[in-house]
């Protein structure tokens, strides 16, 4: 990723019949060059939504309320992807619609801890889902991250897959998961990674590495600090989410 | 006026760009109100007959408007006259008439208009008021309901009630002992000193304007009949009016584009997938419930980016700025009932807090005219930058035009309204667009013209 990169595109926010004078500016999602990456349109609720999540001043329960809110829009994006059939049913007008079934079966594989905090999101859209959990560490030795534990579904070869993890910094623990959910037989193309914040780095890691694996996030942040955290970023998520 | 659309006229939408919107006036049923006016001498029994006549014609739009709560406030020494049962208040000095006329005057345009309360024991007004709103009759009764000149000119019936004098005393008596906490020596130091003089010299004149003099006031049935009758042309009057107001808002319908405020939600296959369970007449209650308050939180999500924001800059715990948006005032939301409440759960999630307010609009049986039932707003409404309107479907846009007029009556601007829908046809949006071009909708899905309010059937399961 190129030094000029780190400059957030700040532009007008607001519906399509109001003049761009009159819609407020604010930082929007950095653009990004991959078809399989999907990021949640612009709109001025969703800024106002990440303004919420990010700001230090907001308390646990405004940070669970409001980053609950941005995971079901990220939900109901994410199942966009998955593959539908005609289906015409009858209207208790007694008229037909011409819809859609969908096809497929699929569970949620969160990364564990900050991932966990999403399956509500996933729950308040899909009930009764099943959901496997992915732990995976920073090794203290080598400084790389390690896979500690994982519990998931014994058909997930037969499923679309859901991974859940909020932030997607530099994609190391994220790229892990995916490497164990293939190991148990679950093809490439029928991943989706669900974040809020990604960093443009980890999209060019992960899409390089997985060039057929979708991910759907809110927001593409303008870049890594030195540490690897996203600027900028909210902070620790999992902390924010669980315990601080 | 007259109740019905006037000639379209064109009028700047407000909106940046200059457009010119066609604009068409939309006059609500309470618009043009039906006021009777009911006088007669004290004790004469106004009250009971208007009572009677509220009663007989058993509508919820009935309301009896009494001159009492219009008596001037006193200045001390008439106050004082007043306990002593020496002031004057058979009078018509004593009655505001400019301010009766001014609330007359707001109601007939079709306003809301706070009542005066007086009261008899302090010989005061008091603080509160009572807010009159959409009342389609009111009878207006006390002595001097048919003597100021601007009153008259508002009035539709014009009635005088009649009754021999020891009937009226004894009547003053019994009800100002009992209801005004009087004794009998003062009432009838005031019957000689007040009433009887004031009634020859200002209330009885009054007959020469009336239509229609009634002696025996509530056991005079012929009268009563005339009465009701009168009133219940006049209301089928106001309904035809009223329908045929909604159809003079359907001119081009079909052929111009639908307003730039009317969004429709991005049909993706999730939101068709939802649709196709939600529409399916086998779909299990369970389902049908959990998939349309999941598809109301996303309807809500889309309607809340039509509320003003502001820029926003903000520090995340990590130390950095970020340029984002905050909302710029309070947003709330209406509830049509009974469809909307269906959207309610979806609300809750998108917006746990907010203030919410309620509409009963429901439509006659007999003329299949909108009717508003009952209403509760927040009482600082006209304060919130912007209000989520909700209904879950619009067939003809009667009842949603009802609603954002009354939404406008209580201070509301129709730029801050968003109306959220799971479903609207095009002629409903048509004629609401028209009469609010400045008015936001939302809406799941484009349906047909007219279409039975099934999904409150569905969700309600009754």
């Amino acid at each position: 990723m190129s030094a000029q990169a780190k400059v957030a595109p700040t532009r007008p926010v607001g519906p399509d019949y109001r003049a761009e004078s009159q819609k407020p500016a604010a930082t929007v999602s950095t653009p990004v060059d991959f078809d399989t990456v999907t990021v949640l349109p612009q709109t001025p609720q969703l800024i106002a939504l990440l303004s919420i999540i990010r700001n230090k001043n907001t308390d646990r329960g405004d940070f669970i309320f409001y980053s609950n809110r941005i995971i079901r829009l990220l939900v109901e994006e994410g199942l966009n992807h998955l593959p539908t059939v005609e289906h015409t049913v009858t209207t208790p007008v007694g008229r037909p619609y011409d819809g859609l079934l969908f096809q497929g079966k699929i569970c949620g594989v969160s990364i564990m801890r900050a991932g966990e905090a999403m399956e509500q999101g996933l729950r308040d859209c899909c009930r009764s889902v099943r959901i496997g959990k992915i732990l995976i560490q920073r090794d203290e030795e080598t400084a790389q991250p390690k896979l500690f534990y994982d519990k998931l579904p014994e058909d997930i070869a037969d499923r679309w897959v859901l991974l859940l993890d909020p932030m997607f910094a530099t994609g190391g623990s994220a790229i892990m998961a995916v490497e164990v959910l293939m190991s148990r037989g679950v093809p490439e193309e029928r991943i989706l990674f669900l974040n809020l914040i990604a960093s443009p780095e980890g999209i060019k890691n992960f899409a390089t590495k997985f060039p057929k694996l979708r991910v759907v996030t809110a927001f593409v942040d303008q870049g890594l600090d030195e540490k690897n955290y996203i600027i900028p970023g909210l902070g620790d998520f999992g902390d924010r989410y669980y315990t601080r | 006026m007259d109740g019905s659309a006037e000639a379209v006229e064109p009028v700047g939408s407000g909106e940046a760009g200059g457009t010119i919107a066609m604009r068409a006036h939309y006059a609500p049923p309470w618009a043009d109100v039906s006021i009777i006016g009911l006088a007669g001498s004290s004790g004469s029994g106004k009250s009971t007959l208007s009572q009677a006549i509220v009663n007989k014609l058993n509508l919820p739009w009935v309301v009896i408007l009494s001159i009492d709560s219009f008596y001037k406030t006193l200045d001390p020494d008439s106050h004082k006259a007043a306990f002593r049962n020496e002031y004057d208040f058979d009078s018509p000095d004593a009655i505001d008439f400019d301010v009766l006329v001014d609330k007359l005057r707001d109601l007939k345009a079709g306003k809301r208009a706070e009542i005066p309360i007086y009261s008899f024991e302090k010989h005061a007004r008091i603080d509160r008021t009572t807010a009159i709103y959409s009342p389609h009759v009111i009878v207006l009764e006390g002595i001097f309901a048919l003597y100021d000149p601007r009153v008259l000119e508002l009035l539709d019936m014009k009635i005088f009630c009649e009754a021999d004098a020891d009937t009226c005393l004894s009547r003053r008596i019994m009800r100002d002992v009992r209801d005004r906490g009087r004794d009998i020596d003062g009432i009838v130091k005031q019957w000689f000193s007040f009433v009887k003089p004031n009634f020859q010299k200002y209330v009885d004149p009054q007959r020469e304007v009336a239509d229609i003099i009634v002696p025996r006031g509530v056991e005079n049935h012929v009268a009563m009949s005339m009465v009701v009758q009168f009133i219940e042309r006049k209301l089928m009057e106001k309904s035809t009016h009223h329908r045929a107001a909604l159809k003079s808002l359907d001119v081009g319908a079909q052929s111009e584009p639908l307003s730039k405020k009317v969004i429709i939600l991005a049909q993706t296959s999730q939101l068709r997938g939802m649709n196709t369970i939600i529409r399916d007449i086998d779909t299990s209650s369970e389902d049908f419930i959990f998939y349309f308050d999941r598809f109301a939180a996303l309807l809500v999500e889309q309607a809340l980016n039509n509320v003003p924001f502001l820029p926003a800059t903000i520090t995340t715990p990590p130390g950095h700025t970020y340029a984002g948006l905050r909302p710029r005032g309070e947003v709330s939301a209406v509830i049509v009932l009974r469809g909307g409440a269906a959207l309610e759960t979806g609300l809750k999630r998108v917006l746990h807090d907010c203030k919410t307010g309620r509409i009963l609009i429901q439509n006659s049986v007999r003329t299949g005219e909108p009717e508003l039932h009952f209403l509760v707003l927040p009482p600082d409404i006209s304060k919130h930058e912007a209000v989520i309107l909700l209904d879950t479907q619009m067939s003809s846009g009667g009842s949603a035009l009802m609603a954002v007029q009354v939404l406008v009556d209580h201070g509301v601007k129709p730029d801050r309204i968003v109306l959220a829908t799971y479903g609207a046809g095009r002629m409903g949006l048509h004629r609401l667009t028209t009469a609010f071009p400045d008015l936001t909708v939302v809406m799941g899905n484009m349906t047909r013209d007219v279409e039975e309010r099934w999904v409150e059937k569905r969700y309600f399961r009754c």
